[in-house]
């Protein structure tokens, strides 16, 4: 063996030892890069390189934390943005209701028309804001007007998942209510639909744009709904 | 472990087919191909005996011309507490669940073909091809109901995404499910009130009631002991004493 190695050393080429080392190390890091990367996808979560584990663009980069947040406002370069009194300005800290209207309701949670936008931005925000300006000039009414929003959560076709019975548990069901992530409800007998959206969407109200955080696998869906004692039947979700 | 979430009503869903009310005018058929997502069938597909319909027709000559009558008989798939197709699948992909439903999970299913083999009411079909509608029709597709793709078994699930919206509402309101307001669509389409859908666990329900009439009978069940979920009144003819198919 070590004779081996011996005459390997003194025949191989230098140009060979060094190219070797060179392409080998890169090409095994690529390999490993690309391993771990297939399987946190595989689980949901992919790393977040090539704009993976961001959320899709949208037609119009709408801000949650405008709408939904109440924290300050920061412009772009990070500055906390003032109004013409010099005050901080915040979010407008919507409900999640009042845009997803149908989401206590039925299983889509819905996203909000674009009336409903413009009768706000019909005066809020400056009119120089190329957004805004799109907003409006597209006119009311019609299936032209309407914004061909990108989903960002889709689960697959075989699965049918409705927003209702979650919502109605999550805030009505005092099991819950005492887990709830939100822990400064954790005394209140119920809460609002609001408080109940980061279970599995995360914290919305302080994303400037909207990504999916739970990988929301069936391991996930099911784990719950064991501990929970909802159905766990196959035909609950999959039909 | 905290308290459930939700007492399950035990419903124990099952349907009557009075084949005296049948008249074969096929519109069950049409209803289910449309709630379902099902493919079209084309002549070819029929020739190949790969033609698609969870629930069919079947149709009779008794007698001889002139004194000749059609007899139909709607089959769809029996839900069977006893089902034959189930033990057979090798992924549990069919299973019996405790609403007394022959459940079929379509992305767990692998497509042996096994359970097709095993029925015998024949109303198990595999897709051969990947489904295509004409372009006009694919806005139509039902968005409840998943569009089963190549290589999958698939059968009458009596409207399941009915049953569950339905269930949910009622859960929403506050209120129990009640009697006929699960309707499939067969049963939903039906003129003459051939199809009854409902609660057997219910006995006031009227497909109870109907079951434990005197011309209820099973399909195949005395000689398979399959307990079909769907039972079938015989006919009953003011000429002559009727035997009962089966
Ligand atoms: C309750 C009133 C209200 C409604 C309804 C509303 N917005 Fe806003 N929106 C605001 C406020 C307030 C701001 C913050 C204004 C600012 O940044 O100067 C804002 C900011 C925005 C911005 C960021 C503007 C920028 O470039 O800084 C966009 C884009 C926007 N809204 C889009 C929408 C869309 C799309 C809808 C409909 C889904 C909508 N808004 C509905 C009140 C509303
Ligand atoms: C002013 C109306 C408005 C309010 C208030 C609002 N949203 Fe939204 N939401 C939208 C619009 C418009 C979209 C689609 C654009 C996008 O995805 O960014 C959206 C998208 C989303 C999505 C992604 C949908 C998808 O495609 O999967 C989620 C999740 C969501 N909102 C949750 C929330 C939660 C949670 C709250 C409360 C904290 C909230 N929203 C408050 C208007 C609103
Ligand atoms: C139990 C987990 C869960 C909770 C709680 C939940 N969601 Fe969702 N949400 C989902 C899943 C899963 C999807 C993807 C549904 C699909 O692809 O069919 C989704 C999709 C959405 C969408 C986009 C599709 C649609 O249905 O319109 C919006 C908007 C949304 N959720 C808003 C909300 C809001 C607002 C709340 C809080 C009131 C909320 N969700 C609470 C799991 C949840
Ligand atoms: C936070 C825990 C939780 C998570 C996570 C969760 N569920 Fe649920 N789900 C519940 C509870 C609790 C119920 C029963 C509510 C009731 O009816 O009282 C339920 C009910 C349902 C129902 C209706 C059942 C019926 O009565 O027919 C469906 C469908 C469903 N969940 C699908 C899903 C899917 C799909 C996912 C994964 C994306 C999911 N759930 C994730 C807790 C959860
Ligand atoms: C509470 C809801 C829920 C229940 C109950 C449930 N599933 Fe799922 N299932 C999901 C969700 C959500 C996904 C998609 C996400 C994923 O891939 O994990 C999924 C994915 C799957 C997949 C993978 C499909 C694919 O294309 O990769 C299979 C197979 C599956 N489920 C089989 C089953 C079987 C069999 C049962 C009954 C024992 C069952 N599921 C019960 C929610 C559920």
């Amino acid at each position: 063996m070590l004779e081996f190695m011996n005459r390997m050393r003194r025949t191989t080429p230098l140009w060979v030892k060094i190219i070797v080392p060179l392409v080998g190390l890169p090409v095994t890091a690529a390999l490993a890069f690309a391993v771990v990367f297939v399987i946190t996808a595989w689980l949901g979560k992919p790393l977040p390189v090539f704009g993976f584990g961001e959320g899709p663009e949208q037609p119009i980069p709408f801000p949650h934390t405008a709408h939904a947040g109440t924290a300050v406002l920061v412009d772009t370069a990070g500055m906390a943005r003032k109004d013409a009194q010099g005050n901080d300005l915040h979010g407008v800290g919507l409900d999640c209701a009042f845009c997803h209207r149908t989401v206590t309701q039925s299983a889509s949670a819905g996203i909000p028309a674009r009336e409903q936008c413009v009768t706000c931005h019909k005066v809020i925000g400056s009119a120089d804001k190329d957004t805004l300006a799109r907003l409006r000039e597209l006119g009311l009414g019609g299936i032209e007007g309407a914004i061909n929003w990108q989903r960002v959560h889709r689960l697959p076709d075989s699965v049918r998942f409705v927003h209702e019975p979650h919502i109605r548990y999550l805030t009505t069901h005092p099991a819950a209510i005492e887990n709830s992530p939100d822990k400064t409800i954790g005394s209140a007998t119920s809460v609002t639909p609001a408080q109940v959206c980061s279970t599995c969407h995360g914290d919305i109200a302080t994303m400037t744009k909207v990504k999916q955080v739970e990988a929301l696998k069936m391991g996930q869906c099911v784990n719950c709904h064991r501990d929970n004692g909802a159905p766990t039947d196959c035909i609950t979700c999959h039909f | 472990m905290v308290q459930p979430a939700q007492q399950i009503a035990a419903h124990h869903w099952g349907m009557t087919v009075d084949v005296d009310r049948c008249t074969g005018c096929q519109a069950c058929v049409v209803a289910c191909q449309a709630e379902n997502n099902l493919p079209i069938n084309l002549e070819e597909h029929f020739h190949q005996k790969r033609a698609f319909e969870w629930i069919r027709v079947e149709r009779y000559w008794e007698g001889e011309f002139p004194n000749i009558k059609a007899r139909f008989i709607p089959i769809l798939c029996q839900h069977c507490e006893n089902a034959p197709c189930e033990p057979v699948c090798p992924v549990y992909a069919t299973y019996h669940n405790d609403q007394g439903m022959n459940v079929q999970v379509y992305n767990r299913c692998v497509g042996t073909r096994y359970c097709a083999n095993g029925c015998p009411y024949q109303v198990r079909f595999f897709n051969y091809w990947e489904p295509v509608w004409p372009e006009a029709l694919r806005n139509q597709l039902n968005p409840d109901v998943t569009v089963r793709s190549r290589g999958v078994m698939e059968k009458c699930s009596f409207c399941v995404q009915r049953i569950r919206r339905a269930r949910i509402e009622a859960k929403r309101d506050g209120r129990a499910v009640a009697d006929g307001e699960i309707q499939p669509a067969c049963v939903q389409a039906c003129p003459t009130n051939t199809l009854v859908f409902g609660d057997l666990n219910d006995p006031n329900s009227k497909v109870s009631k109907l079951r434990n009439g005197r011309r209820a009978y099973r399909l195949l069940n005395d000689a398979l002991r399959t307990e079909p979920n769907v039972y079938y009144l015989a006919r009953v003819d003011n000429d002559e004493a009727e035997v009962a198919h089966g």
